[in-house]
């Protein structure tokens, strides 16, 4: 089985972020690898040591991505791409999807495993319009992978009443929830292994596109401006005598918020 | 004039109220408005979908469709979709609706657009907003063609009281089935606990509460007040509450009208899943816990000498 997964370099959400004139401040940003994207390598490379696949990551964009790239080698990934071109600075999920599915023309994968979503914009498409664009079926929100046999693998979702039970006909693209494992931390040999290997890095020409053909230049949405997010006020508070301060509270849901 | 197809929320032959609150905010918009019905034996539920604010109603009614798979219901959503004639198709916060979302946009070719808080139309011209980064911001999205799929984020649009609709009911052909993702089986969140997504009241717990004892305490409140019963992600990780409890970004985002969070610190990704609650109180032992930063009634106090004056203190007002 060949599997592809991608990966994606993101802005560190531990941190705080400050927003001038409808642009986010990059000074002081730290980038990490999509929490998501984490759990769909280790899901790969899960199946690599369960089941024998071969394993092979893509990430697009973000500069320079090596040690992003190192990273998931040292956790067990054979092979990495890196798309970098210049004219991917607005790219929206379509144009992601678009790239992706020339990377995966390329390969004869068997499954595609994505992040259910990037944590810089929480938007959750590229994965389903991938396979969209690949005509190939699809679960999102995948917790748990389990292999049939060469043709099939049965997934689990969570869905809104219950966990779907879902067997799938490979190839497929399945997203991935953080609760599907718990990545692995990669041994120190894993990290000095890794810096000897490959990065297969390319431009949209190398990879036998146009950035017309992924539609850089005509993205369906575009992000107008940042703003700062309308965040809440802390209300009161009180401190004091336990029992007197929650039956003043509970007088103000009451009376004042009128939740009860 | 605008055309906004809303796709109905069904759970256990009801109709949420997601399906009202985003037809309400379709005629704020001044737009023609239509929604879809997609399920088994739904017939009965016309009536409510036209007093949910349709115009139009698309039902998609057959055996088949009675389990959730993906590609049948955005055959049926773009089947509606066309007919209708929609250039606004909006899904609530659900997982099926962010499952279908991006197949319906990528097969129409429309835009697609997650969580969004807000729309407005200046002509052709649709622009939205929505949290990114973990809410940490938010965007303001201009879309560049003239269809929109959205996925609208829980609590961001209200019901307009004495809404109405009309009654102009088109059926749906069946799709065919997803020969090659098959559903096999719906394991049911067992317990007969409330859902977060539906509860008034929304009751969660965190490292505070240190253990199941602390849990079982926090438990009883939920039940006093029929509340749904979360947890922070430090919880679950704990192996006290299972994932599905958990209120987060990588969880559940909820917006109840009253939110009550015990023993939560409240980190980053918590405050992301619960923010857009009406009313918020926490109970921490920690002054400083940024939970209180979004609550509007905070108690500094050890929950397990809060939770049962709490009790007491609520079952006296509600008599």
């Amino acid at each position: 089985m060949k599997i592809l997964t991608t990966v994606k370099k993101v802005v560190d959400v531990e941190l705080t972020i400050h927003v001038k004139d409808g642009a986010i401040v990059e000074d002081g940003l730290q980038y990490v690898i999509n929490a998501w994207d984490e759990n769909a390598v280790e899901t790969a490379v899960q199946l690599k040591e369960n089941s024998g696949a071969e394993t092979t990551l893509v990430s697009i964009g973000g500069g320079d991505n090596t040690d992003m790239i190192r990273r998931c080698y040292a956790m067990g990934i054979e092979n990495g791409i890196h798309i970098e071109d210049p004219t991917l600075g607005a790219a929206d999920s379509f144009v992601y999807a678009k790239v992706l599915q020339k990377v995966y023309e390329k390969g004869d994968y068997d499954l595609v495993i994505t992040g259910k979503q990037a944590q810089d914009t929480d938007n959750g498409q590229t994965g389903i319009i991938l396979a969209e664009y690949l005509g190939l079926p699809c679960v999102s929100n995948v917790i748990a992978i389990e292999v049939l046999d060469d043709q099939h693998i049965k997934v689990s979702r969570s869905g809104d009443a219950g966990t779907e039970i879902v067997e799938l006909e490979l190839p497929a693209v399945v997203t991935v929830d953080v609760s599907i494992n718990e990545p692995r931390l990669p041994a120190m040999r894993g990290i000095m292994m890794a810096k000897k290997k490959k990065i297969d890095v390319m431009d949209l020409a190398a990879l036998g596109t146009s950035p017309d053909e992924v539609g850089c230049a005509t993205p369906k949405s575009e992000i107008a401006e940042f703003l700062k997010s309308d965040t809440r006020q802390g209300g009161q508070k009180f401190e004091g005598n336990a029992a007197e301060i929650t039956a003043q509270v509970v007088d103000l849901l009451a009376n004042e918020a009128k939740v009860f | 004039m605008a055309k906004v197809l809303v796709i109905a929320e069904i759970k256990q032959g009801v109709i949420k109220s997601s399906t009202t609150e985003l037809l309400s905010k379709a005629k704020a918009i001044g737009a023609e408005t239509a929604v879809v019905a997609i399920g088994s034996n739904i017939e009965s539920l016309i009536p409510g979908l036209v007093s949910a604010g349709s115009d139009t109603q698309y039902v998609a009614d057959d055996p088949g469709l009675e389990l959730f798979s993906a590609g049948p219901y955005a055959s049926c959503v773009v089947d509606a979709a066309k007919q209708f004639g929609a250039n606004l198709i909006w899904f609530g916060f659900s997982e099926s609706g962010k499952a279908v979302a991006p197949r319906v946009a990528a097969q129409l070719d429309a835009a697609c657009a997650t969580e969004i808080t807000d729309v407005t139309l200046h002509g052709d011209q649709i622009e939205v907003t929505r949290p990114a980064i973990t809410n940490k911001v938010m965007q303001r999205v201009k879309v560049n063609i003239e269809e929109l799929v959205a996925v609208v984020r829980a609590g961001a649009f209200e019901a307009t009281e004495g809404i109405t609709g009309t009654e102009n009911v088109i059926k749906l052909s069946p799709p065919a089935p997803d020969l090659k993702a098959v559903i096999k089986e719906l394991v049911s969140d067992a317990s007969g606990d409330i859902d977060l997504a539906d509860a008034d009241i929304v009751i969660s717990v965190g490292r505070g509460a240190k253990d199941q004892a602390g849990i079982d305490l926090v438990k009883e409140l939920a039940n006093d007040l029929k509340a749904g019963f979360g947890s922070s992600r430090a919880m679950v990780d704990g192996g006290f509450m299972p994932h599905g409890k958990q209120v987060g970004q990588t969880g559940k985002i909820v917006a109840p009208n009253l939110y009550m969070a015990f023993g939560i610190s409240g980190a980053i990704q918590h405050l992301a899943g619960m923010n857009g609650s009406k009313v918020i109180l926490a109970v921490n032992k920690d002054p400083e816990a940024p939970i209180f930063n979004v609550a509007d009634y905070g108690i500094v106090g050890d929950l397990f000498e809060v939770v049962p004056i709490l009790r007491e203190e609520i079952k006296k007002i509600r008599t």
